[in-house]
């Protein structure tokens, strides 16, 4: 087979995706993606399913701002054996949930191997709130963003080249929207706040970086979708964060000298759902005259290729993609691969 | 690892909702000058578009609906 196919794998958190909207759903598909192009970078809503996880050196785990810096050519990637991981706590979190936290690093440090500690907890609570935007989107606030930083900031003096952090979000056991997600039908109201503690972490310290919610343990749901069910499974949704930071690639300033770095230069294709093309990182690629693969995969927003005047190759589902993937690394056009077959136009 | 003491917060996180009627070239920048009038973006995306008139593909001149969270 050709030689790998760098590509990203973007699927926005908080727009109640069908397929990567809930707890890790989107992994089968980034395991697919993966193989057919031979290197896949995405970011943690693909990969996290609480308790849930997997492991592909294959597959790099690039939270979603630094995703977006990566496809504006600001970084590089620089793969890595294992990161020395940072944990920092919110201090609104109760002390048993807290020490639930810390023994799920203790279980990864004795079970998987990874490398966790210094642990750090904010100097005051974070204070996340949860909010919706007109567009049914979730989105969220962090009431004290520079505790948050703060801790951040004592990790990397202590040694962490990545850090997992930890907050606590507001329980709502009750809603109507926590409901309608457990049963497969709403967006993730957690997702929108999530992205934005990363984000201002990952943005600030140039580091990896990637966030589990702590929450109170909800009561049985029969009528729970699969899609959600990594999220029941434990008292908490760190794992799958820690064993992603585990090998993130590091993130590098450009311009660098240093060679063997993945550059956005070298990525061949960039695969989003067909709805969700107004972010950074695909129009950042679509400007840069990237394939863009726009995936049918319902959600909340409507912002497709016609709208954008955006050229893609579409995709019915991730198999598809993953033809198309395979195509355009072997070198085959995907527009012979279709019919009708147009003319040249003389 | 001890706390530190609590310091001053300098910056807030806030949310906004962003209208920018499109321009031709590339739209990135364009997307970025009108959020950094608000403050600096830590995270957005295009939530709507409504088609325009003004040209046959209804690209250049269509109004793009932002949600974002900006640092302020």
């Amino acid at each position: 087979m050709s030689s790998a196919l760098p590509t990203l794998l973007v699927i926005p958190t908080g727009i109640g995706c069908e397929q990567g909207g809930y707890a890790g759903d989107a992994l089968p598909a980034a395991r697919l993606l993966a193989a057919a192009s031979g290197c896949l970078i995405t970011h943690p809503n693909v990969m996290n399913g609480a308790a849930l996880y997997w492991s592909d050196p294959r597959l790099h785990y690039v939270e979603g701002s630094a995703l977006d810096r990566f496809a504006a050519g600001s970084i590089a990637l620089n793969p890595v054996r294992q990161q020395r991981l940072g944990l920092l706590l919110d201090a609104g979190i109760e002390e048993q949930l807290r020490w639930r936290h810390l023994q799920v690093a203790e279980g990864c440090r004795a079970s998987l191997g990874l490398d966790i500690g210094p642990v750090a907890v904010s100097d005051e609570p974070l204070q996340v709130t949860l909010s919706q935007g007109a567009s049914g989107a979730s989105w969220g606030q962090l009431g004290r963003p520079e505790a948050l930083l703060r801790a951040g900031k004592r990790l990397k003096e202590a040694g962490a080249t990545a850090i997992a952090v930890v907050a606590r979000f507001p329980d709502d056991p009750c809603s109507e929207a926590l409901t309608a997600y457990r049963q497969g039908s709403g967006v993730d109201a957690l997702a929108g706040a999530e992205a934005v503690i990363s984000h201002l972490l990952s943005r600030e310290l140039g580091l990896p970086c990637a966030h589990a919610p702590a929450l109170s343990p909800l009561p049985l749901d029969r009528g729970l979708d699969p899609r959600a069910a990594g999220e029941e499974l434990g008292y908490t949704f760190l794992a799958c964060v820690l064993v992603g930071l585990s090998r993130a690639p590091d993130l590098v300033s450009l311009p660098s000298a240093a060679a063997d770095l993945l550059r956005i230069e070298q990525v061949g294709a960039l695969v989003a759902p067909a709805g969700a093309l107004g972010g950074a990182a695909v129009l950042a690629c679509a400007e840069r005259g990237i394939p863009v693969i726009a995936v049918h995969n319902p959600c909340v927003l409507q912002v497709t290729a016609a709208v954008l005047g955006l050229e893609v190759w579409a995709a019915a589902s991730y198999a598809e993609a993953a033809g198309l993937l395979l195509a355009l690394r072997e070198g085959i056009s995907p527009a012979a691969l279709r019919r009708p077959l147009t003319r040249l136009v003389v | 690892m001890r706390p530190a003491a609590p310091a001053p917060q300098p910056f807030t996180l806030q949310s906004f909702t962003v209208q920018v009627r499109r321009q031709p070239g590339p739209l990135l920048a364009q997307i970025e000058a009108a959020l950094r009038i608000h403050g600096e973006p830590l995270r957005w995306a295009i939530t709507a578009v409504e088609a325009s008139d003004f040209d046959s593909a209804g690209v250049v001149g269509s109004l793009l609906t932002l949600e974002a969270v900006l640092l302020v």
